[in-house]
């Protein structure tokens, strides 16, 4: 774990879940696995408190227990499981793309509690929608466990690890941690629940009042004194799977980046490329370097409907597909129609070098981005070869290749020609080791987005005292409200926030929208980064 | 009667026969002949009157020297060769050995030039002593000096009526040894440019996707007509040279380049295949992290909180967020 996690973890959990939590994240992902005393001890916080932080951490998955000899219990944090937290509005964003708004909130739900069982979890939904429609109508049970159905259908969201059920009746002695176990099988069984009711909202329909304090929270009646169907069984989201949505997504605009802009018929071979990705959804797994075969004649069958085109312009796009230089799309056979992969792998490699070359053209100007390509499709160059290929003056190239290196995009490899290794009589080339570059850019990411969340605290913390005051003022405006007072009343305690006060507001939104949106954005470039790097080491 | 010695001349004892029985075996072994096969040839002619004709032989300039791994060999020299010396000859009757030694370096360098130190080398001569002949052989018009692009103090030396290499001019790109980068960024954009109005078309012309794929590549040789008519070089350029600026526009993301095969007699064709180009747009547009003053940020090292420089006080995230 490199400092710039460490840290963003700690900032990450200290904004989700509070000082101690964090304190106790942080120190358990520097020190690794460690029984529950040891941590209680050097981080010199109370037993009690260090079990209800693990409690939280544990709920959230975001620490792992185990059972070592002699019956220790150590704890473990996953560090790359806290940096995903980053992305939770990703994920939300696409349940809401794929399965509107009630499948955002299944999704949200599940992400902020961690582990939820069926029941709570279609409740809570059903009484959040229904706030949102019109007087009048409410959200039912049955559509929101369809949609949850279909979520576990697509394994977008799984079950918990459970204790399995004991056949002995002799329990003998408890062990100190249970042990979870789940079946491949079991993963996505969603049980048999008859989830009858509708949502409520939190005042019944049946009182006139206008509008709803929002400092007052009434209780709503809870009718079911019964106990929950499906106590025991927990659901989680998958995160894999909605990493997997994200690589078929970035792969799509790739292909209709660079081949829809040759076609009439606007983001044909995208769709094409959609399709084959959708079918093999299920049956690759999602580290495999390549999908599994797909016949021509399959993905025909498989369009979306309202795409009519013809199977012999479909089979022109798979080989216009298959012959590009992208190599995105290999043909694997001819049986069936043809039989067509998609090379992951390569996918992956292509996405991530186009990160570095893109980061190079920002940072370094156009032409070093020439030279970078050039060394990256050349593997090795001498300083005089890459100021012939490139055809910039020797001087400039030379600056050039000095600065790349220095920000280590490149790097030197010796070829010496005596075995003293004599400066001027040894060859230096010039190579781009990929694998290398995308860590660091990695590593820088990382530190970015911890800039801008600390810049974003900073920012909030400024401007607190302003925060806090147009806080007070809207909580008295609500208040009077409700009591009805009288218009003049409200402007006067309105324009109790000046003008210049009230801009300031709006810059300070502005700017933490900001910031926000570019910790997503950063946060995009960290996924294809990991994703190749995963994928390159899977294979490694 | 006394006894008179006489002292049997051999026949062919005359020096011009043996020069021209020497010449004519040399005719007969093109490769060279060593001392030996003379010997052998001529077994009555003492070491001595052998030495003194092939010396002559040799100082005519009709016989070269050169060493082999068994020996000496003697080689005619054919007549290309044999022409400018004579014309060299004929022009410094008074020069001594030394400047027909480094003129004879200099030529065997052929049209890539030598420099100073390597004939010095070669000649085993001392500095002085090479400087004084080149300038001399300088003035008499034999040799020139030709700057070398490589490095720019560096002089290499040909004979006068030599075009030197491209690999010392540099060749088209280069004018007076100067690389001429404005010349090459604008015959970037318009092969650029060209290229892309070349796909827009066969984006326009809306048929099945097979034609216009096809459609939207140029092959080298319809780029290279293109530039020429254009008239914006005043040097003449070659396919090849158009090929390199291509190559740059391929480092440049810009243009995606494949080969196929084609007939021999095709036009453009070079050993039996073409070299496709056609514009392409980035796979992706620019990355998350350089939307952040972050990833542009040239003190990002020194950077951490409590610091001189810190994302507190970050001045290039102020600027950011007033855009």
């Amino acid at each position: 774990m490199t400092q710039a996690e460490i840290k963003l973890c700690s900032l990450l959990l200290q904004e989700h879940f509070g000082e101690i939590v964090e304190k106790i994240g942080v120190h358990l992902i520097r020190t690794g696995s460690q029984p529950l005393r040891v941590i209680a001890h050097d981080t010199g916080t109370s037993l009690d408190q260090v079990k209800k932080a693990l409690c939280v951490l544990i709920q959230h998955n975001l620490v792992i227990y185990q059972v070592h000899k002699r019956g220790v219990v150590e704890y473990e944090a996953q560090c790359s499981r806290v940096l995903r937290m980053l992305r939770y509005p990703r994920y939300i964003y696409t349940a809401k793309t794929l399965y509107s708004d009630t499948g955002e909130l299944i999704v949200e739900e599940l992400l902020l509690n961690g582990k939820m069982t069926m029941s709570a979890v279609v409740k809570k939904v059903a009484d959040r929608l229904t706030e949102t429609m019109e007087d009048g109508k409410t959200m039912d049970y049955a559509e929101v466990s369809n949609t949850f159905m279909r979520l576990a259908d697509t394994h977008f969201v799984q079950r918990c690890p459970w204790v399995p059920a004991t056949e002995n009746s002799d329990p003998g002695p408890l062990p100190p941690a249970p042990i979870l176990v789940i079946s491949e099988k079991d993963m996505y069984l969603v049980p048999k629940l008859s989830l009858i009711g509708k949502g409520k909202r939190r005042r019944s329909s049946d009182e006139d009042a206008t509008g709803e304090p929002k400092a007052k929270r009434s209780k709503h009646s809870t009718d079911n004194k019964e106990p929950i169907p499906d106590d025991g069984i927990y659901w989680q989201a998958n995160l894999d799977r909605f990493h997997q949505h994200f690589r078929d997504q970035a792969i799509v605009s790739a292909v209709a980046n660079r081949m829809d802009q040759f076609t009439f018929q606007t983001q044909t071979s995208s769709e094409i490329v959609r399709t084959m990705l959708r079918m093999s959804e299920i049956t690759t797994p999602s580290a495999a370097p390549f999908t599994q075969p797909l016949s021509s004649n399959e993905i025909f069958r498989s369009l979306p409907v309202g795409y009519n085109i013809s199977k012999q312009v479909l089979d022109q796009y798979l080989t216009l597909l298959a012959d590009d230089p992208l190599e995105f799309v290999g043909k694997s056979g001819d049986s069936g129609g043809g039989m067509y992969v998609i090379n992951l792998h390569k996918a992956l490699g292509s996405l991530a070098t186009a990160t570095l070359e893109s980061v190079v053209q920002e940072r370094f100007g156009s032409r070093c981005a020439r030279i970078f390509r050039l060394v990256l499709q050349k593997k090795h160059l001498e300083q005089k070869q890459v100021e012939d290929f490139a055809m910039i003056p020797a001087k400039e190239a030379k600056d050039m290749l000095y600065k790349m290196l220095s920000g280590n995009f490149i790097s030197l490899q010796e070829i010496p020609k005596t075995p003293d290794h004599a400066p001027s009589r040894t060859f230096y080339l010039y190579t781009v080791n990929i694998l290398s570059a995308a860590r660091m850019l990695l590593h820088r990411c990382y530190k970015s987005i911890a800039n801008l969340i600390e810049r974003r605290q900073f920012e909030t913390k400024e401007n607190k005292r302003l925060l806090e005051k147009s806080q007070r003022v809207e909580a008295i405006i609500a208040s009077m409200q409700a009591t009805g007072a009288e218009e003049a009343q409200l402007q006067e305690i309105e324009e109790m926030i000046t003008a210049p006060e009230r801009q300031q507001l709006e810059t300070l939104k502005r700017n933490v929208n900001k910031l926000d949106a570019s910790e997503i954005q950063v946060d995009e470039t960290i996924f294809l980064l990991e994703s190749y790097i995963e994928s390159t080491m899977k294979r490694q | 009667m006394a006894d008179v010695k006489v002292k049997v001349q051999p026949p062919d004892a005359d020096p011009v026969e043996i020069e021209n029985r020497i010449i004519e075996l040399c005719h007969q072994f093109p490769h060279g002949i060593t001392d030996q096969v003379i010997q052998n040839e001529m077994p009555h002619i003492e070491a001595q009157q052998r030495a003194v004709a092939i010396n002559r032989l040799l100082s005519m300039g009709q016989l070269d020297l050169l060493r082999s791994n068994t020996g000496l060999l003697y080689r005619i020299k054919d007549s290309q060769n044999a022409g400018p010396v004579s014309f060299f000859l004929s022009k410094m009757k008074g020069s001594d050995n030394q400047e027909k030694l480094v003129y004879q370096i200099i030529e065997d360098a052929g049209n890539k030039g030598i420099w100073s130190r390597d004939i010095r080398y070669k000649s085993n001569l001392p500095l002085t002593e090479i400087n004084k002949i080149l300038k001399n052989l300088e003035s008499k018009k034999l040799i020139k000096a030709v700057k070398s692009v490589a490095a720019s103090k560096k002089k290499v030396y040909m004979l006068y009526n030599l075009q030197p290499d491209r690999s010392v001019t540099g060749g088209a790109w280069y004018s007076d040894q100067d690389f001429e980068s404005e010349f090459v960024e604008v015959l970037n954009q318009q092969c650029f440019k060209f290229l892309q109005t070349k796909a827009e078309t066969a984006r326009e012309s809306k048929q099945n996707p097979m034609i216009q794929r096809n459609s939207s590549f140029a092959s080298s040789h319809e780029v290279w007509k293109y530039i020429c008519e254009l008239g914006i070089s005043k040097v003449e350029l070659s396919m090849e040279d158009i090929e390199t600026i291509l190559n740059t526009l391929i480092y440049d993301g810009k243009v995606e380049m494949t080969i196929i095969a084609a007939k021999e007699g095709t036009v453009g064709s070079v050993d039996g295949h073409m070299k496709l180009y056609r514009a392409v747009n980035p796979i992706i547009p620019p990355t998350g992290l350089v939307r952040a003053p972050c990833g542009l940020c040239p003190v990002f090292d020194d950077c951490h909180e409590g610091g001189e420089i810190s994302p507190s006080n970050c001045i290039y995230m102020t600027e950011w967020l007033e855009f």
